[in-house]
């Protein structure tokens, strides 16, 4: 097991190596950099760009910039936000519990609707309840987030019943605790919808599916012919042994915990990380950008390998080995 | 199997819950765990500034958006729009501008004298001023200001002063104060005559000084020196710092942040040692807190004002209409404050060299239409600005005749050449060249069709349409215009350093309100000489007297003068057209009517007198 996770984690430096020069050439052969806005404006000397210049190493070309970062995040320094002056880690932390908060309401208001409605459209499949479900899950597995986002932002803005972006109201610093835990639950309905359905639709039907295969498998028919009530033989055997492959799409929910709201947060103007990453692409803020996308990268292994964990600690007949 | 799962998993939500209860726990109560320092509110300054407006009512709060986040509150690092906007609020400065006259007049100095030589500059300041945590305002945080800009970088190895590849010193910490306020390359030098006396001498006569020098925000040498000498003065005020420990953000004006959450909302509160009074000697502003939301663009900001969520609001010119509508209803008001400071124009490159691979940058037959000054001017004869005010602007717009806006109405030259809709003169113009046309089309002496390509920025709509616009007036001209919409980063790096381009139009906005401060577009070898940036030695010689004329600028004192030079500047702009001027957008500014005080001036909109602004306190 132990020798199984190493490995994993090994295959994440050669990953990390290849997606951060991807990065690094990318950015490099982008329009402008980051001092690009700097020279458009008319009341900035000469001297001053030269010097930043040097002084970030951008009169460099790509590779030994590259270079020069990555030793930089051996020693386990991930760099200075040119634009905020701040460490990136730093910068990154500032935001991160904010959309770690959205990201896990999302994932825990899908899971909790999408399992129970798979189950259900699954025990009565064919049923006209079965039917609407589906239809709602196609509906929804064909709105684009931002889209519904977009729409999300019109109900608000024509009812009035819930804020238009923001993760706080004007006056949370005055608020009491109650107020201020009620009025972040408030912020968060709309970004968690529209960040949620889109999953709800795709675990409920993975749900679904499972559930209907595993009806057909025979310890179902023996659990009934031993006599146990069908809620017993749905609920204790069936759901049970359904619920595997949902476990490996755990991982990858995992991973978009950190970077999967980005459009989501962008249209609801929700304070978190998306928002940094999107700005910081946008201005060409180079350590930002590759924290992010090494965040992003690590998340995505992370998650896979803990779906991995579960899935052997689950089901006794996966076993994980150091090599095959 | 199932109940060892079911354990595993059980102690596993418990555990992750548990670590989410103090994760949400820590990160609630980090504000609440670094103490706020008691602030000591010293008395009214002996030298405080009395305001003309009635007294009012204290205690009311202004509610407002700001469209863009800050990166940094540090006045060395900031580049962005919204960041001067907060650290304006906190910083002061020895000299402002009259927002009325465009003068020149005290601020935190009470007084200046300028010796005869019109080299040194003496200014006293205003006595018992203290910063906003209750430290007092002396020379040395002057002197500690403009060291900030010029301390040099010493070799940790030899100790002496670091040089660069041409022998020049470098600097420890590179702002752009450090280039800006140097003069032809050379630091004005200042000393401390007592504790509340300065004196600056410049190293040449330089006009604008007394603005550009007087107008730098001073930093306070009791928080800052101690990062000034261990080398962190670059990552103090940080965004880091407005979250955690705002207080440490000490200034002279009359906010200071009291919190600030990154992408929601920033919160100033009055300046308890603001050195203004009103005119019962109560110390200003009557505004408790500022509270501000911070929205992604204009648009959004304008919205909430037009739903009567804010106090104040400026208004982009395609908005005003809808947002007129709110009026009545949500009691606010929309006043026009005329011409802005925003230019439009377009521009042919006249740059003559090549690129590495020894193609010109612009063909050659098309570079001599574009060097010809008559070509210009039938461009510029054949734009139709009207049509452009009434179709892309609705009306909400003035025609530019040259590079001042009329909104500077004190260095504006009325009597310049104006170029009105006349696309009779242009064709004749054309005629005149030797150019012919052959069934309504344009063609020149050797008989090539006159092409050319125009590139705009993509983002800017209303930019966007003016070319459109402008391809239509050509194609009456006889002329095929190809548009480029580019990205706003590729334009940049073509006008600046590829130059592969055939013409180009963008805006510019703000500045600073001296004439020299347009150096760099305006002489030979300026970085924005847009047309034909840094040569060497001017290729016309109109080029060579505009550089006469704008030395002079910078070395006359005599605003009379001053004033005859930077006219000749525009007439000569004017009759050589390298810079086709298009419109410029109006100003307009929103408030709600609960205000008092309200006094506004075309450079200052309403809230050039924050402190005097009061309003019945909120509930």
């Amino acid at each position: 097991m132990i020798a199984f996770i190493l490995r994993r984690l090994l295959t994440l430096i050669p990953l990390l190596l290849g997606i951060t020069m991807l990065v690094f050439i990318l950015m490099s052969l982008a329009p402008g950099d980051f001092l690009t806005p700097v020279k458009a404006q008319r009341d900035v000397p000469q001297e001053l760009i030269q010097a930043i210049e040097i002084e970030f190493g951008l009169d460099q070309p790509w590779y030994v910039q590259y270079y020069k970062w990555l030793g930089n995040v051996l020693q386990g320094n991930l760099g200075h936000s040119w634009a905020y002056k701040l460490p990136v880690a730093d910068l990154i932390g500032q935001r991160l519990w904010t959309t770690f908060l959205l990201s896990l309401c999302a994932f825990v208001f899908s899971w909790v609707i999408a399992i129970p409605l798979g189950v259900l459209a699954a025990v009565y499949k064919d049923s006209i309840f079965d039917r609407i479900v589906a239809a709602l899950a196609y509906t929804a597995l064909s709105i684009p987030e931002f889209f519904l986002a977009l729409v999300l932002v019109f109900f608000a803005a024509q009812t009035g019943w819930f804020p238009l972006g923001g993760a706080t109201s004007l006056d949370y610093e005055f608020m009491g605790l109650w107020a201020q835990l009620l009025d972040r639950a408030h912020h968060l309905i709309l970004p968690t919808v529209a960040l949620g359905i889109g999953s709800i639709a795709s675990i409920m039907r993975i749900m679904r599916a499972n559930f209907l295969d595993t009806i057909a498998a025979e310890f179902v028919t023996t659990a009934r012919a031993k006599g146990l009530g069908e809620a017993s033989v749905m609920f204790k055997h069936v759901l049970r042994n359904a619920i595997n492959p949902l476990i490996s799409s755990f991982g990858f929910a995992f991973s978009g915990l950190l970077s999967g709201a980005l459009m989501v947060e962008i249209v609801l103007q929700y304070p978190g990380l998306g928002q940094l990453m999107y700005q910081s692409i946008l201005r060409e803020d180079q350590f930002v950008v590759l924290a992010s996308v090494m965040m992003g990268c690590f998340m995505l292994v992370l998650g896979n390998l803990l779906a991995d964990i579960l899935l052997a600690r689950s089901d006794p007949r996966i076993r994980l080995e150091g090599k095959r | 199997m199932g109940s060892k799962f079911d354990g595993k998993c059980s102690k596993m939500i418990g555990v992750l819950s548990g670590a989410l209860a103090v994760f949400w726990a820590t990160s609630c109560n980090q504000p609440a765990k670094i103490e706020r320092p008691e602030v000591i509110v010293a008395p009214v300054p002996v030298d405080a500034l009395q305001v003309e407006f009635a007294s009012g009512e204290f205690g009311a709060n202004i509610i407002e958006t700001m469209a863009g986040d800050i990166a940094t509150v540090n006045p060395l690092v900031n580049e962005s729009a919204a960041g001067s906007l907060v650290i304006g609020r906190i910083l002061d400065s020895l000299t402002t501008l009259d927002t009325n006259t465009g003068e020149v007049i005290p601020n935190l100095a009470k007084s200046w004298e300028i010796s005869a030589d019109n080299l040194q500059y003496t200014f006293y300041l205003r006595k018992g001023v203290h910063w906003s945590d209750g430290h007092p305002f002396t020379a040395d945080d002057v002197l500690f200001t403009w060291s900030t800009f010029f301390a040099k970088k010493i070799d940790s190895l030899t100790g002496a002063v670091a040089c660069d590849a041409n022998g020049q010193p470098q600097y420890r910490y590179n702002s752009r104060s450090t280039f800006g306020q140097r003069i032809n390359g050379r630091e004005p030098q200042l000393e401390k005559i007592d504790d509340h006396t300065v004196r600056f001498t410049t190293p040449e006569v330089y006009a604008p000084f007394l603005l550009f020098g007087g107008g730098v925000e001073l930093l306070p040498r009791h928080i800052l020196n101690s990062a000034f000498e261990d080398g962190t003065l670059m990552d103090q005020w940080s965004v880091e710092t407005a979250i955690n420990q705002p207080w440490q953000i000490v200034g002279l004006n009359m906010f200071v942040l009291e919190s600030y959450r990154p992408g929601e909302r920033m919160v100033f509160a009055k300046n308890p040692n603001y050195w203004k009074v009103n005119p019962a000697g109560q110390r200003l502003p009557y505004v408790n807190r500022v509270i501000t939301k911070i929205v992604q663009d204009v648009n959004s900001s304008n919205v909430a004002f037009a739903q009567g969520l804010t106090d104040f609001e400026s208004i982009a010119p395609d908005n005003v209409a809808w947002v007129k509508r709110g009026q009545a209803r949500f009691d606010y008001q929309v006043l026009d404050l005329g011409p802005s400071n925003s230019t439009n124009f377009l521009w042919f490159n006249l740059n003559p060299g090549q690129n590495e691979q020894g193609q010109p940058y612009v063909a050659a037959h098309k570079l001599e239409w574009f060097a010809d000054a008559r070509f210009r001017q039938a461009i510029s004869y054949g734009i139709n600005r009207p049509g452009i005010i009434r179709g892309v602007y609705f009306d909400r717009a003035d025609i530019l005749h040259g590079y001042v806006s009329p909104k500077r109405k004190f260095w504006y030259n009325p009597a310049v050449r104006k170029y009105d809709y006349l696309p009779q003169r242009s064709r004749s113009l054309f005629l005149e060249m030797g150019f012919e046309y052959r069934d309504g089309r344009l063609f020149d002496t050797q008989s090539r069709p006159v092409t050319f390509s125009l590139m705009t920025n993509s983002n800017n709509g209303l930019r966007v349409e003016m070319a459109t616009v402008f391809k239509e007036n050509m194609a009456s001209l006889g002329i095929q215009v190809d548009l480029q919409f580019l990205d706003f980063n590729t334009i940049v790096s073509k006008i600046s350093a590829a130059y592969e381009y055939e013409a180009c139009m963008l805006g510019l906005g703000g500045g600073a309100p001296d004439p020299y401060a347009g150096k760099d577009i305006l002489m030979t070898g300026g970085r924005m000489h847009f047309w034909n940036p840094q040569q060497l030695k001017p290729a016309t010689a109109w080029e060579a007297r505009i550089d006469e004329l704008m030395r002079k600028i910078g070395r006359h004192t005599d605003v009379a003068l001053r004033k005859s030079y930077f006219f000749e500047v525009q007439s000569i702009l004017a009759e050589q057209q390298p810079l086709i001027f298009l419109v410029s957008p109006k100003d307009y500014t929103g408030f709600s009517n609960r205000w008092h005080n309200i006094a506004a001036t075309p450079l200052g909109g309403v809230r050039w007198n924050t402190e005097s602004l009061w309003a019945e306190p909120n509930k």
